[in-house]
């Protein structure tokens, strides 16, 4: 077989992005491994294989459970939060269409926005001592529920995912907005005819056909909850204490400020693979649902 | 018909609730980044300052200008990169079908969910043995590398919707498959070519993570983490920071403002954001 002019080029376009896809995820993948199972601590990057012994460490580390429980958190409130804050909005929004424009606009604004922006937003928002709400709680006659908020170590973590709903609320409104109109007229035409409210409409016509919405939302929700970083690492650092740690943070704190370099590979590994476990049957069920 | 007009007052009561909820912190951010050190100080947050003033600006665009411009430089060219290797993936996959394709495209797929501290210790040695650690080429590098999954998925979506018989008659007419994709598939990918430039432009922009481990010191520092940095230090206070978070805000701002629809598209093909 010759190969013509043309097939050469595409080819060689196609292994070039190939070649890098493979090293930067596949090759760093497999390499981050080989070090969860290495022994490398201290900026010199020599170890040896020792099994799974960091594995074991992790199980035995406190911090980790620290870390777990609040990234369990972040999935049991800050992921149906922003759904049902979502939800609700997006409704309200296409009973108003008129101004469904305007008021989108600026509910999507703070996810377009760079977390490292937010974070700073909201560590004025939550400072104790002059920070916008401590102060408005008390122009309002409220001071009693005054609070540290992001230094008080029992309500950090509650704080932050306040914070986080806050910023994603915008994009599950989209992401519904735009499942309610690809329902056909004909259906919502026929059930105000039958008389509908828009109660009923909406819970017997609508809601039930944002399935796949609210999977595509879930999926995407779930992995930030998994992987949320940047927010935490400028907003509390992890602190007070470690008491809004997440595997992330954990990870990085680990890796580059305290050089366990294989310690840090296997908070990865672990957060890769439990990642995995939720993205893989959603993309295998999405690729099954195209083809057929 | 009354009941009717109360439960649209009921919704826009609700509606401009929220409102005030999502605006608040950005409003308040921009009084402060106006006021003076014993304004921040002695008025309320959300008050307009008394004597408004562009010292806070001033101050963080010294600190900002130099993380500013780095991020401006390699964002632009990884947005570049990245679209283009991704129509081009995008292209082979939806209309070369060869033997195992969907299995590569799953494959490419999966770099659009990986937790990127997976790759970290990895990449952070790479970079080094490359000499691009601390180096803007070695952002672009990095972040053109793991924008090809979602510019791919993006592009290759996009291309599905060009009509099969629009390539076989150009295969009829003797052209081979490049030439197919710059003729034929090219010129018609401008709309695509916009959505994902602006959602990798401010990706890209907005992203943290790579930036605080792929650079130290003043040489390649992006504009998020001199954002970071400036909240971290003592000396930068409330106004700075403020100012400081606008400056490093606008350009995605702007880009929201006059392109948000294309935005919004780009956040409905796939939004994988963190």
């Amino acid at each position: 077989m010759k190969l013509t002019i043309d097939e050469i080029i595409t080819i060689f376009i196609f292994s070039f992005s190939l070649f890098l896809i493979g090293y930067f995820v596949y090759g760093c993948i497999g390499w981050n491994i080989i070090l969860s199972l290495s022994n490398w601590e201290g900026l010199n990057p020599s170890y040896n294989i020792i099994g799974f012994i960091q594995y074991i460490n992790l199980f035995q580390d406190p911090v980790f459970y620290t870390s777990l429980w609040n990234n369990l958190l972040l999935i049991l409130i800050f992921v149906p939060g922003s759904i049902l804050i979502g939800l609700f909005l997006a409704i309200l929004l296409d009973i108003e269409s008129r101004v469904e424009g305007i008021f989108r606009t600026i509910y999507l604004l703070p996810f377009a926005l760079s977390f490292v922006i937010t974070a700073t937003l909201w560590a004025w928002m939550y400072n104790p001592s002059i920070g916008v709400i401590n102060t408005l709680l008390e122009k309002v006659g409220l001071g009693f529920l005054k609070s540290g908020w992001i230094t008080n170590e029992n309500i950090a973590m509650y704080s932050t995912i306040l914070a986080l709903i806050w910023q994603f609320s915008g994009y599950t409104m989209l992401v519904f907005l735009a499942g309610i109109k690809s329902i056909p007229e004909a259906q919502i035409d026929a059930a105000r005819v039958d008389g509908a409210s828009d109660f009923e409409l909406y819970r017997r016509i609508i809601i039930p056909q944002l399935k796949f919405s609210a999977l595509s939302a879930f999926v995407v929700l779930m992995v930030f909850a998994l992987k949320a970083f940047d927010f935490i690492f400028v907003l509390t650092g992890g602190g007070p204490g470690y008491s809004t740690y997440v595997l992330p943070l954990m990870m990085y704190r680990e890796t580059f400020a305290m050089t366990h370099f294989s310690y840090g590979a296997t908070i990865a590994t672990l957060l890769f693979i439990i990642v995995m476990a939720i993205v893989l049957p959603y993309l295998y069920m999405s690729f099954r649902g195209k083809r057929e | 018909m009354k009941k009717i007009i109360f439960k649209h007052i009921i919704i826009y009561i609700i509606l401009f609730f929220f409102l005030i909820i999502f605006i608040l912190p950005f409003w308040t951010c921009l009084t402060t980044s106006l006021k003076s050190e014993e304004d921040v100080i002695y008025t309320i947050p959300i008050q307009f300052p008394l004597s408004p003033t562009i010292k806070p600006f001033e101050e963080a665009f010294n600190i900002m200008q130099k993380p500013l411009l780095n991020s401006f430089i390699f964002t632009t060219f990884a947005t570049i990169f990245s679209s283009i290797l991704g129509s081009m993936n995008g292209y082979i996959f939806s209309k070369i079908k060869f033997k195992k394709s969907e299995g590569f495209f799953i494959i490419f797929t999966i770099g659009i969910f990986i937790p990127y501290q997976i790759v970290l210790v990895p990449l952070v040695i790479t970079m080094s043995k490359l000499g691009l650690y601390n180096n803007i080429w070695g952002l672009v590098l990095t972040h053109t590398a793991y924008g090809i999954p979602i510019c791919t998925l993006f592009f290759r979506n996009f291309y599905e919707e060009i009509p099969e018989s629009l390539i076989a008659a150009a295969k009829i007419d003797g052209a081979g498959t490049w030439m197919i994709y710059r003729k034929i598939v090219l010129p018609l990918s401008a709309p695509a070519f916009v959505i994902t430039g602006v959602f990798q432009f401010t990706s890209i922009w907005n992203d943290f993570l790579f930036g605080l481990v792929l650079a130290r010191g003043t040489e390649a520092l992006p504009a998020s983490v001199a954002l970071a940095n400036l909240k971290g230090t003592t000396t930068a206070f409330w106004n700075v920071q403020m100012a400081g978070a606008w400056l490093y805000a606008l350009p995605v701002v702007a880009i929201y403002i006059l392109l948000g629809k294309y935005l919004m598209k780009g956040y409905m093909a796939g939004a994988i954001k963190g």
